[in-house]
């Protein structure tokens, strides 16, 4: 990573390069680092498990404890509290109508505030049906105070203004809708935990006290995907076919790669159609890719017929099936050689370009031979390319998808991102899904690390 | 040629031996360019042949796909007909213009973004410069399918999945790295004296950037803006994670891999590889420069 020695550079420092690559290196906060921090925290945590019991029946009041989801729940007390307009399309709410009231007492102020619907009997009413005039309901039950209370706030954990007698006429200015609040009492690690919670979270059984938690607001760390991925049937035969195809693939693209860029280097004429033609491959699409050699290896395809031309066979074989999943992998493994070598052939020709002539003449001079000068010189010079190229193709090997799906159907030989496919894809488990891709993420780290290790060292060791 | 050197050799009186030698080098040198073009054109044959039997398969009739023992062309009958059942067929028209649509916004917005990042990179020495460097370079080898998940899950909370706008600010990213890399040798590879002769005459700064860098820089933009537009024309996997009903084109295919007949497939891989050989063929002097760059 030198800088190049003939191109200058404006050697003041200054701030202008850091604005120049700050729009980049946000756009790869945002759209890497972001999701993949979001991809171990899906793999790690499950959301909305938890519920959190209150102190008091307000949001911001402090929390005494959680409960699981699923937990019976004793409902003891009740109250209404305001409502954010963006909840109100939750579902599983319980709510209930406040009115706004203006009344005159004895003393003939006006007195305004807050009260739950069923407290009043509707007298008149707008043409959009708006109630406008109400008069208080009685409060029949024994020993309770008969009036009915009047809060500043359209929330019962509000400051009482007024009591108000039954058959009191009020004007209705406003209206509101108020969630109810539960106070449950719940057993948790064997305490009985006694606080509030939102009715949205809870399934009250009708004709009871009782409830049950539906749903959490809050998340668990869990190992719980982590452990169900690693039991997945798929899993081991993902991991083991990945390994596989990454351990197979890659030495036959960098012995081919190097010999195609032997014969560009060979200085033949026409050397330029070759490099045109090696570099066929590079951009092409994956999944096109397994479908050419799908359309090589199925039943009724090209090898068949060769080989029934040649009259080495009577009758087409089947290759890609069940029964024969090696040779779906060879398949795989031809496809992936087609495509994915001309990328390690354009790295390891830019290196060698970069490799002076004269050191190559020389070598061949003192009469090494073909096989004595890849080893003892091109493949030296060449370290800093190959070290590149050999993370990349790593990298992209360990990820290979397409390829599988068009050859092989992506069930009798499976991969990896194919299973990551599958868990979100056929099965909709996002944590399942994300738990695979951290786990590619991972092995990806792991053999770039070693690889620049390994090479490390043995520079340190030349050194 | 030949005939002229050895009528001049021997006036330098060398000895036999020596010539002996030289004329096995000269045997051998011809033996090993023999054998370069035999391995040279071996290795052209098994990377033209499968895209001749593609392209035979695609550029005939659906009957003629379906028949055994196959046949390439011209062998056999040549005919649209198996390229225009897969263009007829249910979301393939809508997936090619998805697939060009987020295409170029992918290129616009890396463009964008990238083309300051290169010109740093390649005209100033600043701290950080190789670490921002090598972590664009890890980016580019970071697996999409990591990215893909997480992405899916937040495009659902704000309500933005299955819009081919969201999957070009993920081909973007994909994209980023890639041109920044290219545009920064593009950039290295004009000398900043030019620059400085403009500005010795007269120029501003940004008038300089004007009329002397951007004219240069054209061909290497529009080289990043092609590798750009293939990549995210290829994209598989985050298309079909980010898009259901908006799919692209290689992710509706894929999506209908399963129980589509051949000739569909063949032609949808045919259809697939096309642009992208003639595009990448166009451009790839300048990949051949970024990787030249990169690995120095």
């Amino acid at each position: 990573m030198s800088d190049q020695p003939n191109t200058p550079k404006r050697k003041k420092y200054n701030w202008a390069p850091y604005l120049l690559i700050l729009p980049s290196f946000l756009y790869l906060i945002v759209f890497f680092a972001w999701p993949m921090v979001q991809a171990l925290v899906l793999t790690v945590r499950e959301n909305d498990v938890l519920l959190k019991v209150h102190r008091e029946p307000e949001q911001t009041s402090s929390t005494i404890g959680v409960f699981p989801r699923g937990l019976s729940v004793e409902i003891l007390d009740q109250q209404a509290n305001i409502i954010s307009e963006s909840d109100l399309d939750e579902p599983g709410l319980i709510t209930e109508i406040w009115f706004e009231i203006q009344v005159e007492d004895e003393t003939g102020t006006t007195l305004m505030g807050w009260a739950p619907e069923r407290r009043f009997r509707i007298r008149e009413t707008d043409e959009n049906g708006q109630p406008l005039k109400a008069t208080v309901r009685p409060i029949l039950a024994d020993e309770a105070d008969p009036r009915t209370s009047i809060y500043i706030e359209p929330s019962e954990s509000s400051e009482v203004v007024a009591h108000l007698e039954a058959q009191t006429t009020v004007d209705i200015s406003d209206q509101m809708t108020l969630e109810i609040w539960f106070q449950v009492s719940g057993e948790m690690d064997g305490e009985t935990v006694i606080g509030w919670v939102q009715s949205r979270y809870l399934r009250a059984f009708p004709e009871s006290n009782q409830a049950r938690v539906d749903r959490g607001n809050t998340g668990q760390f869990t190992w719980k995907f982590i452990q169900r991925m690693f039991k997945d049937r798929f899993f081991w035969p993902a991991f083991r076919t990945t390994l596989l195809l990454t351990v197979i693939v890659i030495p036959i693209q960098f012995v081919l790669a190097i010999i195609m860029a032997l014969v560009i280097q060979a200085n033949l004429k026409g050397s330029s159609i070759f490099l045109g033609i090696f570099s066929i491959a590079l951009g092409v699409s994956d999944l096109a890719v397994g479908i050419v050699w799908y359309a090589i290896f199925t039943n009724f395809g090209y090898l068949n017929t060769i080989l029934e031309r040649l009259g080495l066979i009577s009758a087409p074989i089947t290759y890609l099936s069940a029964d024969t999943r090696h040779w779906i992998l060879i398949a795989i493994i031809l496809a992936e050689v087609w495509r994915a070598t001309s990328l390690v052939m354009v790295i390891v020709v830019s290196g060698m370009q970069s490799i002076s002539q004269d050191i190559l003449e020389a070598a061949e001079l003192f009469g090494a031979t073909l096989w004595q000068r890849v080893k003892n010189v091109i493949l030296p010079l060449l370290k800093p390319s190959l070290q590149v190229a050999l993370i990349l193709r790593t990298i992209l090997a360990l990820q290979v998808f397409s390829v599988v799906m068009a050859i092989g159907g992506g069930d009798v030989v499976t991969v990896l991102a194919r299973e990551t496919y599958r868990q979100y894809y056929d099965l909709r488990n996002f944590h399942l899904a994300a738990a695979y891709a951290t786990f590619i993420l991972v092995i990806s780290m792991i053999s770039s690390i070693f690889y620049l290790k390994a090479v490390r060292t043995e520079e340190e060791v030349q050194g | 040629m030949k005939k002229n050197n050895t009528d001049q050799t021997p006036r330098v009186e060398v000895a036999p031996e020596v010539l002996a030698i030289h004329l096995k080098m000269k045997r051998m040198q011809k033996l090993r360019r023999g054998l370069a073009y035999l391995v040279g054109i071996v290795i052209s044959l098994w990377i033209l042949i499968p895209i001749y039997f593609i392209a035979s398969m695609a550029l005939t009739t659906p009957e003629v796909v379906r028949s055994y023992p196959k046949g390439v062309l011209p062998f056999i009958p040549f005919s649209f007909d198996t390229l225009r059942f897969f263009l007829g067929s249910y979301g393939i028209v809508r997936g090619i213009v998805n697939s060009v649509v987020v295409a170029l916004i992918t290129i616009v917005l890396s463009t964008i973004i990238a083309a300051p990042a290169g010109y740093a990179i390649s005209r100033y020495i600043f701290k950080g410069r190789d670490l921002f460097r090598l972590s664009i370079l890890a980016v580019r080898a970071f697996p999409v399918v990591v990215l893909s998940i997480p992405l899916a899950v937040v495009f659902i909370q704000l309500g933005i999945y299955d819009n081919i706008f969201s999957l070009a600010l993920m081909h973007t990213a994909l994209v980023l790295p890639t041109s920044v890399l290219v545009l920064s040798s593009v950039f290295a590879s004009i000398p900043f004296e030019l620059e400085e002769a403009a500005m010795v005459f007269g120029c501003t700064p940004v008038q300089a950037f004007r009329y002397i860098v951007i004219p240069l820089i054209l061909p290497g933009v529009a080289a990043s803006a092609i590798f750009s537009f293939v990549l995210s024309w290829n994209e598989v996997f985050a298309a079909s994670i980010l898009t259901i009903q908006n799919r692209t084109l290689p992710a509706q295919v894929l999506a209908t891999l399963p129980y589509s007949p051949d000739p569909y497939k063949f032609a949808g891989s045919f259809f697939m590889l096309i642009p992208a050989i003639i595009f990448i063929f166009l451009i790839r002097r300048y990949l051949f420069n970024m990787w030249g760059q990169i690995t120095k």
